[in-house]
Parts: C-alpha cells; structure tokens; sequence
C-alpha cells in the first residue's frame, strides 16, 4: 500500500543509503504522515521492502517516541514539558489543557480531533511555553492563546497564531 | 623465533598471573584462560561483545577509568585487575541497579538454582539494596505456546536478541521501547511466530525467558543428566537429557559440547516428548487369529519368531527372507541386524531408510572419490570461502549444518550460491537463500539442470582448471562435449534464467580457494539423485578443487544414521565398511570375524523385496523401526505386499500402519533409552547415551537380535553395545575414533584416476543429457513433499511441543499463485490428478516459489497418494517426493479440520 | 587419721552422708517425674514440634511449591510436585506435597528455607501411632494441622509490599500450560 502509493519517493529513498535498513527511519516517518501513525501494516510492509522482519521495524518504531503506534487526533498536541517551559509555567498549561480538552496526557478526544502528549524540549527554549501542534509551532503560550488555538483549529483547520513550520530536514518531497 | 612468536601472541597479566594469548583476544576470554572468572551477563563467546550489562568491569593498567573486559581486546604488556576495591566496588552498583528492577521471584522461577544473576548476587552483593522505589512492572502477555517469557526478570542483556540475529539469522525478537522500559518482545502483542529454536532460552542469563514445555515441573538441581545425541536429522547435535525420577523433564545443550556447539533447532530442543508418547508399546503383542493382538511375554513372542523363522528357512531357504531397519537405530543395531539376517537367516537380503536418498550421494562419492564420508567437516564449512548450495532448504532439513553455513557467511564473510526452489525473502524463519550472494532459483525438478548450468558455464568461461586438461583431456573435452550438446536456450526454457545467471556464480565458484559443496534432499531424493551428485563432483574436479583441503562436497543425510547404516552394511549392496557385497577380501575378513560364512545370494533392495513379496518370492519379512506402508505411496502397493507374506515380524516404538500388519511385534527402546553410537552426516561416529530406563517391557533393538539368534541356535552375544562396537572397529579397518570431532578420511587418488580415465565414460552422455520435457499445464501446480523444519519423519509427530508449533499439514503456496487460483490464507483447497484427490488447507508463504506448492512429508496421510512413484534404474533409491497435482478452492469446510 | 576412718567405718558415715539426701526428700517430698497423660510440661517459647502448612488469610494456600523445603532437608523428608495452578495460568504451586514424618528430626531447617513462610513449626508433639503409614503426611493433612495450629494468619504477600505484587501471580488472558 506504501509502497504503491508512493514508488519513486521510496525508491528515492532508498537510494540514499549504501545500506537498505538505513531507509528505516525515512520510511517509518513516510508511513507515519501516510495515516497519521505507525500502523502494523505499515511495519510489515516497510520490513518486506527493507528485507527485514517485522520485529526489527517494530523495535526502531518503539525506540522513537515521536513515532506513534496507536491511531490519534487529528491535531496533535505536543507540548513541552522540559525545563525552561517548564520555568515558566508549561505544567500549569498541561493541567489547564487536560481539563479543557477533557483527556489526560496520551490520551485523544472523543471527536478524535485532538491527542495530547507532553514532550521533550522542542528547541525553541527562548520563546517558551511552546508548543507543537503537527507541524505548527506555538510559542509564548498562555492559556488564554492556548484556547484561540483550539478554536481557531476546530473552526477552521488551522490557525493564524502558528509561527512554523520549522522542519529541519524539509519533508521528502514537499518542496 | 622469538620475535615470530611475538608477532602470533602478546603478553596479559590478570590478577598477577601472566599468559600469553593471540593478539584480537578479548581480555575477558584471556581471563578465562588464565582461570579468572570475570562475572558477566550480555557477553556470550557466541556474540559479537555488546557491553551493555557493564557486569564485567575491570581495571587496566594506564586506563584511567574502568573498562568492560568483555569489548577489550587484549595489548601488549597489559595488566589487568579483576579484584580490586575499584572493580568490586563497581560490581556493586550496577547489581544494585539490575535488582532495583529485578523481581527477585527465585523461588517460582525455573532458572532458579542455575541463574548467573543469582550467583553473582550471592558473590558480590550485599544481601540488602537500597532501593524502596516500586519496581519496573511490564504487563504480561501471551507469548506463546513453547516459550513463556517474564519480562520482569529481564536484566536487558540483549542476549537473546543478538543471538537471535547472530547466530540462528532468525531476527524474530526484538527489544522495544527504550531504557528501562526495554522489553523483549515478537512484533507487537502478536505470539512469537519464529524458528523455536530454544536458543533465547538457553541463553538467557536469567529467567526472563524460559521454557513453557517444562514450566514449573522441576528444580535444577533436581535433574540427572545423561548427554546424548538427537535423532531428528543428520547433523548429530549433541543433546543433554535431563530427567527427573525417568520422567523427560527437558533437553539442552552446552555451549561448546559437540558438533553442533551448544545451537539446537525446535525438534531437538522441544521434540523429545515423542519417546514417552503415551502410545508407545509396552509388551511384545501376537496377533490372533481374529486380527486382534494379544499381549504375551518376550519369550513367547522371541520363540514363535524363532520357530517360524527355523520352518520358513526349513521350507523355503534363506532367501525368502527380507530385513529392513530404520538408520533411526545406533550403529551397533544396524550391525547387529545385518549380522542377524546375514548370519542367522542367511541372506543379503537387507534395506535401511538410507535407501530413500542416502544412498544416491554415497555411490556417487565411492564412485568418483572412493570415499563414503565427506573429506570435509562442519569446520572447514565454517572456514570455506565460497560454499554451493544445492537443493536443499538447508536451515529446515538440516538446521545446524546451516548454522555453520550462516555462520561461514555471516560471520567470515563467505560467498554463498544457492541453488534452490525457494525465493530469498525473508521472515521470521530463516531462509539460507536471503544470505546468498548468488541465488539460483530453481524448479524443484531442474537442480540437476542448473548443476549442468554451471559447469556448462565454467567450461565456456574457460575456467576449469588447466593441470586437468593434461591429466585427464577425455574426461573435460567429453564433458564438454556433453554439456555442448543442451543449449542455453533449453536451460533457459526450464529454468527461466539464461547464461548471465551463471557467469558472476561460476566465476565466485572457481576462483574460490576453499569450496564445498553441500546437496541436499532436493537432489538426493529426486530423480537422477546420484548422477546430479556425481556431476557436482566432476564441478569440483573441473575446477580444480577437488582434493585440495577443505574442499569437499558433502550429502546432508535426512535421519540421524543414515550414514551410519551404509557403513554398517545394512543396506543390499554392502557389506560393514562399507565394503562391496562381491569384495572378497572384505568377505574372508568378516567371516573369520563372524566365525560364520557370509551368503553368495545378492542383496535386494526395500523395493525389490516388496515385490518379490508381491510374487511371493520372500516368504518372511523382519521389519525394524521402519514403516514402509507410511512412507512409500500407495501404488508403491507395500499392504499388499506385506499381507502377502507369511510371517511378517516388526520391531517398534508404536503401532504403526506397517506394525499393524505384522505377526509378531516386537516393543523396542527409543534412542533415550539405549546405549549406542550415531554416525553423523559429516561422518562423525558419537555415543549415544541412556538417559532413563526402558518404558514398559521395551529392550534395545540389538538385545532382541541377540536373543533371537540364541534361540535359532546360532548365538551372537554380547553383554553391552560397546562390545558390539568393538567388533565394529575390528571389522571396519581404520574406523573413526569416537570423539569430538570429524576425522575425515581423504579421497583414494588412485580412485579418482581411474573414474577420470575410464570411469566417468560409461555415463558421462547419460548424466549430461536433458530429455525431461515436463511441462506443467498452467492451472496445475507442482506438489513437492518437503521436510519441514518442525518436524522429522513421523516420530516427531508424536511430541507435544513440535505440536504445538505445528499440528497438521498445510499447503505452502506463493501469494501469486493464490490470486491466481482464487485462494486465501486458510481455504480449503481439492487437490487432485490422475492419481486421485485429497484436501487439505491453504497456507500463503511468500518464499515458495510461483508455480510449486509445498506441503509437509510428516502430515502426508491423505495426499500420498497423489504422488508417482519412480524407482531409480541404478541406485534403486524410490523417488516419490514430486507431482503435479490441480488445485481448486473447495466450497464447503472440511468436515472435523476446522 | 587411722582413729578417724576407724570411727567413720564404724558409724557408717560416708552411707548415712549419701543418705542424707534421700533423707531430705523423703521429708520434704517433691514429685519430679511428670504424670504424662494427666501432666504435661510447659513448652519452650521456640518449640519445635509437628511440621504444618499454613494459609493466608483469605484462605489460599501460601505455599508456592519452590522445592527449597525438599533441597534444605537433610533427611528427605519432604517430596513436593509442583505445576501451574489449574485456572490460574502462571501461577505456580504445589499439586501434591508429603512429609515423611517418620524420618522428620525437627532441625526446622525447612521452615527456614521457605520463601514465603508456607510451613511452620507447630506446638503439636503428640504424634504417637500405631501404623507408621500414618505419618505419611499429605498436602491436606498437613495444611489441616496447619489450620488448627495457627488460627491468626498473614495477609497475602501482595498486600504485604507494593514491590511483590507480581510474585507468583496469575494471568488470566493467558492459555494454560497444555499437558
């Protein structure tokens, strides 16, 4: 199914590396943008491609925690928790977003829109609180800006307070 | 001298003793040698060194901080501390750590009493930790049927993963998550569908990983162990049996204890159940007249053998005799029964399971070489730069001769060609032909095809060796010649490939300066089995290989003595040596040995004497351990045969469908409850010991022969079976010395001379000629009966745990053919030919081969009969392990399958 | 000194000296032997009588069937077999348990082995019979000496520490063990 829908940029991929299991990661992150996570299909296929075994997919896929395993929301939530948000006031936001979306840390809405997961430090320390929703950064948050972003994303999709994106490597293919 | 000396080793000091290792030796092994136990956990001398338990910590002289003796090769002068306040110290702390985590359920853990951590704990630990934080708890999941893990024993050593990877090339485990959360784990919650090769539970530190089959039954110390060697195929792995009170508790094997060094595969780790069976026989039984048995006593039994045999001898002579053993037996029994039939009755009328494809590669190698066993060892596998693979699914049939092939290519960079049915893809059951550097796939009717391929390429390549051309130029130009004669586009036709293919292969092969040949079943046991091997053989001598050390070719022998049985003579064609039936040196040696003279009649074959049976010619058969009516399809006609004769005795561990028609049947020991001797395929001769005693009444085979002849009043006696192998070294001049290792004999030059000037004539057109027009209508597909790697013959489908693993037949299909034929994983399909039909279900495998369905010999019963049956014109070996059968989805379930 | 021994040979006195403590306690009697049947002597605080197996409190056998009992024996008293609790998946115990208690010489050196304190030491000595098979212990019989012996019982081991939670516990979502 991967491997149908996007043939060259997999090939592309591939030749890369000398080795094929170096394509892991790239496809890993491919099959996660495909459905919004890491499904076993995608393991077993990525492994046929790769000539590995499921299990060794499945190893490097727990290993990353910014893969995920489990379907989530639509918007994925990911605020820091490390030290310098955490200075000023990222565990108050957490708190404040758990009780506004209504789930715990890890967890996704009911309307499958939004899933929270609190992460390391996202490298934008001089602006924090921050956070990541998809590939959005939100920076100098407060919880009142917090909840415009939730509006503004279940109203339209996306939202003007965004100042990303700032992926490093650009995503394969997006240019 | 000094400074060559220097150069091959260096200098270590550890704790004050100074030795003197090669250089690339790791301290924590040079420690060893010394006789300083370092305590470790992740390293293994299996594994590459990880050093991630940090257990091994020592301090090195001019290294400032601690270093893991595990990851440290040896320099020179080095002086290593291993007991020092430091290193204790470190020790300590990280025990501390790993039982911070550590659930310390000794008591209910079946590693309990022979656990390293335990051990270490005790030595190096103070009773008390530190830690009152809760411990790390995973929840549990089913892993599966035969291997139970606790992944809150684990210390995350990666032992079992690397071993995994490493050494069995399985890659089925995998650590997930990350730090100490790492879990071992399959592929997500899914049950461990893998090799089952009990490594990840032999080499667990702990008890993180243990065995399901003897969960709970046992206590380590409790166990009485009695080494041994497996029966389930040819490679001879040594095995400890471990009983309790005679009750099987389990099997292991020690890392560097026999032929197979510690490495077992799922027949001989979780296959022993089979000889405690709760259907093995346990009185000798009588049939009546009614067709009912009735148990009697041994001596009732022996006498009625006795006498019948004494009357049909009277009547009819020696010859209407037949005896047929399986090389399931030692080699002591295989003498002894061809001694018996030889002596006793008086014919040469004697068969072995060998017959079914052993025997091919033998007569090829007494042919062109003049030896029986192979001139090389699994050593010389390992040590091999280019190894050729023929058809043979070698990590299935013969698991841990292909560990050492794995291990040649993995480890020592081996080149590999394969040439075999299956497609390199791989899963999470090895597959030899994803480590090939050059893959030939093939037909499973066309190895031979693709034999002639490659030397067609060699020759045309201009690669065969020139000294050859002035010794033998008849011998390469009628080769030559042959191969001239099938043109690349009939190879092509058949196999798909065309010349490219074999270019890079021949020129890998030929350029290679230690090469073996490995042919497997796939060859023997086909059609032209010997001659395919006789041409590999002409591959070797082309190229110069031949004779050169550690080259060789080699026949993987499908049951553990099947070698054993041709040098034993219990085969038609043999006398003990093997030594031809006509040699009359052999025969004036035997029967000064013997004190009896040896039959003029000629042998016969399994084949010819089930019909001469059918003619009536063989009045009386004694059938041991072997079950032709299960093995030979039924138009090979073996009921009719058997019920035919007049007195049909059979010596076995259950009542099989050939015992269920004997007169007599005799209960017999299994190979965990005797004393004998196995000849492994590589032709290394080891004791086989008793781990328990007799069940019910059964007796060692050789004790019943014994017996027997007393009472026809020809006595051989001997008091145990280590005096019959001493006749057997007195009857077999310069036959290996048990021990360790192979001694492999070298080839008779003057053999090969005159196989090269003369021999090779009679047949060179014969074996080098391609007539076989096999087209395979598209809607059919070829049905091959294959050895699968969970089970052996039919004995291990009498074990529990095999099983487990696998419990009934399946058709391997490729996908495609399936989209093809509209099947789906689990569909019951109708297959059928001109021979009859027979259902079964429908299992997709990516690496079969589009065209091929494979189905397990061992759960044959019904499609049996859907296979010809071909009797090799010279070697006499039937062949009945191909067809090409029709396949359809079938509408309704199968009834009591589902 | 040979008037002295004369007088003293003459008089009996070395006899009437032995004698004098006779004497006493034929005056002053104080029965020493005790009346056993009707009399019984009071029990050291740490005595060691007839083995028993114990319970928890909510009445599950404490026994694990480990075989430490069995190893630290020294006279073989105790045979355990032990498997994987029916319905219980993983769980381990012991199906059957005996004591020999003909050859038990109350070292109490199993109650010591055992890791989760499943066996005790009772009070009970009164073990006297006529058929020595009697003393072939079962797993009942010992856990009913056991029942009687001690009437306070311990709270289950998970309820003792959070950390042994998970010792010796069972799955359910697991196949048993197949036979």
């Amino acid at each position: 199914m991967l491997l149908e829908k996007h043939q060259e940029l997999i090939t592309e991929l591939l030749s890369r590396y000398p080795v094929k299991r170096s394509a892991l990661l790239p496809l890993l992150n491919l099959a996660q943008r495909e459905e919004g996570y890491v499904s076993e299909a995608a393991m077993k296929e990525i492994a046929k491609i790769l000539d590995l075994t499921p299990p060794q997919v499945y190893e490097t896929a727990t290993f990353y925690t910014m893969l995920n395993l489990k379907p989530i929301g639509k918007f994925h939530i990911q605020i820091c928790k490390s030290i310098m948000c955490g200075l000023v006031g990222s565990d108050d936001l957490i708190q404040w977003l758990q009780n506004r979306l209504g789930i715990r840390v890890g967890q996704t809405t009911g309307d499958r829109l939004f899933t929270l997961s609190a992460v390391e430090c996202l490298g934008s320390c001089g602006t924090a609180p921050m956070m990541q929703i998809n590939d959005d950064y939100y920076e100098q948050l407060t919880a009142e800006k917090v909840g415009r972003v939730l509006e503004d994303l279940r109203r339209e999709g996306t939202s003007p307070l965004k100042s990303g994106p700032f992926m490093f490597p650009q995503p394969a293919g997006s240019r | 001298m000094a400074n060559q000396e220097s150069d091959k080793f260096v200098t270590i000091t550890v704790d004050g003793i100074t030795a003197r290792v090669p250089p690339g030796t790791l301290v924590i092994e040079a420690a060893r040698q010394i006789g300083v136990m370092i305590p470790h956990f992740c390293y293994h001398p299996k594994l590459a060194p990880d050093a991630n338990c940090r257990m091994c910590l020592v301090e090195i002289e001019k290294i400032p901080k601690l270093q893991t003796s595990c990851s440290t090769p040896v320099a020179e002068g080095m002086v290593v501390k291993s007991s020092v306040p430091n290193v204790e110290e470190a020790r300590k702390s990280v025990l501390e750590f790993i039982l911070a985590n550590h659930p310390l359920d000794c008591p209910v853990c079946d590693q309990g009493g022979r656990c390293d951590l335990q051990d270490f704990s005790h030595e190096y630990t103070p009773t008390t930790g530190r830690f009152k934080e809760l411990k790390r708890i995973f929840p549990k999941e089913y892993f599966s049927p035969l291997i139970e893990t606790q992944m809150n024993r684990c210390i995350q050593c990666l032992r079992c993963v690397r071993y995994c990877d490493q050494v069995m090339d399985v890659q089925a485990l995998a650590p997930s998550g990350r730090g100490t959360m790492t879990e071992i784990k399959h592929f997500s919650i899914h049950e461990l569908d893998c090799e089952f090769c009990g490594g990840c539970v032999q080499i667990c530190p702990v008890g993180a990983i243990t065995s399901r089959l003897s969960m709970y039954d046992f206590r380590p110390w409790m166990l009485k162990r009695a080494d041994t060697i497996c029966t389930y195929c040819g490679d001879g792995c040594q095995i400890t049996i471990q009983t309790k009170d005679n009750e099987l508790i389990e099997v292991n094997s020690t890392h560097g204890a026999g032929r197979n060094n510690g490495d077992l595969c799922p027949r001989g780790y979780f296959g022993y159940h089979a000889s405690v069976h709760a259907d093995r026989l346990n009185h000798p039984l009588i049939r009546q007249q009614d067709g009912t048995y009735a148990e009697v006593t041994w001596e009732d039994a022996l006498e009625l053998i006795a006498e019948r045999f004494s009357q049909i001898k009277l009547a009819h002579g020696a010859d209407a005799f037949g005896g047929l053993i399986t090389s399931r037996c030692t080699n002591e029994e295989l003498y002894l029964f061809q001694k018996f039939m030889r002596v006793v009755l008086g014919t040469n009328r004697i068969d072995s399971s060998a017959r079914y494809g052993h025997i091919n590669g033998i007569q090829a190698l007494r042919r062109v070489q003049g030896t029986h066993r192979w001139t090389v060892t699994y050593e010389d596998i390992v040590a091999a730069d280019t190894l050729l693979l023929v058809g043979t699914n070698i990590t299935e049939t013969n698991p841990i001769t292909g560990l050492k092939v794995k291990e040649a290519v993995k480890k020592q960079g081996a080149a590999l060609i394969t040439i075999e049915s299956l497609l390199p893809i791989r899963g999470t059951i090895s597959n030899i032909t994803t480590l090939a550097s050059h893959h030939v796939p093939v037909h499973p009717d066309y190895f031979g095809l693709a034999v002639l391929g490659l030397i067609k390429s060699v020759l045309e390549q201009g690669l065969a060796t020139a000294s050859l051309s002035e010794r033998a130029p008849t011998f390469v130009q009628s080769i030559r010649s042959a191969v001239g004669k099938v043109p690349w586009e009939t190879v092509e036709r058949h196999l798909g490939l065309g010349r490219d293919t074999f270019v890079e292969a021949a020129r890998t092969f030929s350029q290679a300066k230690r090469v073996i040949i490995l042919a497997g079943q796939g060859v023997l046991r086909a059609p032209q089995g010997s001659d395919v091997v006789t041409n590999l053989l002409d591959l070797l001598i082309l190229t110069g290989h031949h004779g050169r050390p550690g080259c060789g070719l080699g026949t993987l022998a499908e049951e553990n003595n099947d070698q054993g049985a041709v040098e034993m003579g219990a085969v038609a064609e043999y006398l003990p040596g093997p030594s031809e039936l006509g040699d009359q040196t052999a025969r004036k040696n035997l029967s000064k040995i013997w004190g009896d003279e040896i039959p003029q009649s000629p042998g016969a074959t399994l084949m010819d004497m089930l019909e001469e049976a059918r003619t009536g010619r063989l009045k009386a058969m004694f059938i041991v351990g072997e079950n032709p009516v299960a093995t030979l399809p039924p138009q090979a006609k073996v009921e009719e045969s058997l019920d035919g004769l007049e007195f049909l005795v059979c010596q076995e561990l259950f009542l099989t469908e050939t015992a269920k028609r004997a007169h007599v049947v005799l209960p017999a020991c299994s190979y965990a409850e005797k004393d004998g001797t196995f000849t492994n395929t590589e032709g290394c001769v080891q004791s086989v010991r008793r781990a328990m005693e007799p069940i019910g009444e059964s007796r060692p085979d050789w004790e019943v022969f014994s017996a027997l002849s007393l009472l026809m009043g020809n006595p051989i006696e001997y008091g145990e079976a280590k005096e019959i192998f001493k006749e057997i070294r007195s009857a077999i001049s310069g036959y290996g010395l048990l021990g360790p290792s192979a001694t492999p004999p070298r080839i008779k030059d003057e053999v090969v001379d005159r196989y090269l000037q003369e021999g090779f004539k009679t047949d060179v057109e014969v074996r080098y000629a391609f007539e076989q027009e096999n087209t395979q209508p598209d809607e059919m597909l070829t049905l091959a009966s294959v050895q699968s790697l969970f089970h052996s013959g039919k004995f291990s489908t009498r074990a529990k745990g095999l099983l487990q693993i696998q419990a009934s037949g399946f058709l391997n299909v490729n996908p495609v053919d399936a989209t093809r034929l509209g099947l789906a994983d689990g569909d019951p399909v109708r297959l059928s030919n001109t021979r009859g039909e027979a259902t079964t279900k429908v299992k997709l495998l990516d690496r079969v081969p589009v065209g091929v369905a494979f189905f397990p010999e061992h759960f044959d019963q019904n499609i049996r009969g859907l296979f010809s049956l071909e009797t090799d014109p010279q070697t006499r070996v039937p062949y009945f392990k191909l067809t090409r059968v029709r396949v359809d989805r079938m509408q309704e379930e199968i009834p009591g399958k589902g | 000194m040979k008037f002295r021994d004369w007088i003293k040979t003459i008089t009996f006195y070395e006899i009437l000296l032995g004698m004098k403590e006779t004497i006493k306690h034929l005056v002053h009697y104080k029965p020493i032997t005790l009346q056993y049947p009707h009399e019984k002597k009071p029990l050291a605080e740490n005595y060691r009588g007839m083995l028993a197996l114990l319970r928890y409190d909510d009445g599950t056998e404490k026994c694990v069937g480990c075989d430490l009992c069995e190893a630290a024996c020294p006279s073989r008293v105790i045979r355990v077999i032990s498997t994987e609790v029916p319905g219980e998946p993983t769980k381990r115990y012991a199906k059957e348990y005996y004591m020999d208690m003909t050859r038990c010489l109350f070292c109490g050196l199993c109650v010591q082995a055992c890791p989760v304190d499943a066996l005790g030491m009772t009070r009970e000595y009164e073990w006297a019979v006529y058929d020595k098979r009697k003393l072939h212990l079962n797993k009942e019989q010992l856990l009913a000496i056991g029942d009687r012996a001690f009437p306070v019982r311990e709270k289950q081991l998970e309820f003792q520490h959070p950390n042994v939670a998970y010792f010796n516990v069972s799955f359910k979502d697991i196949p048993e063990k197949a036979n």
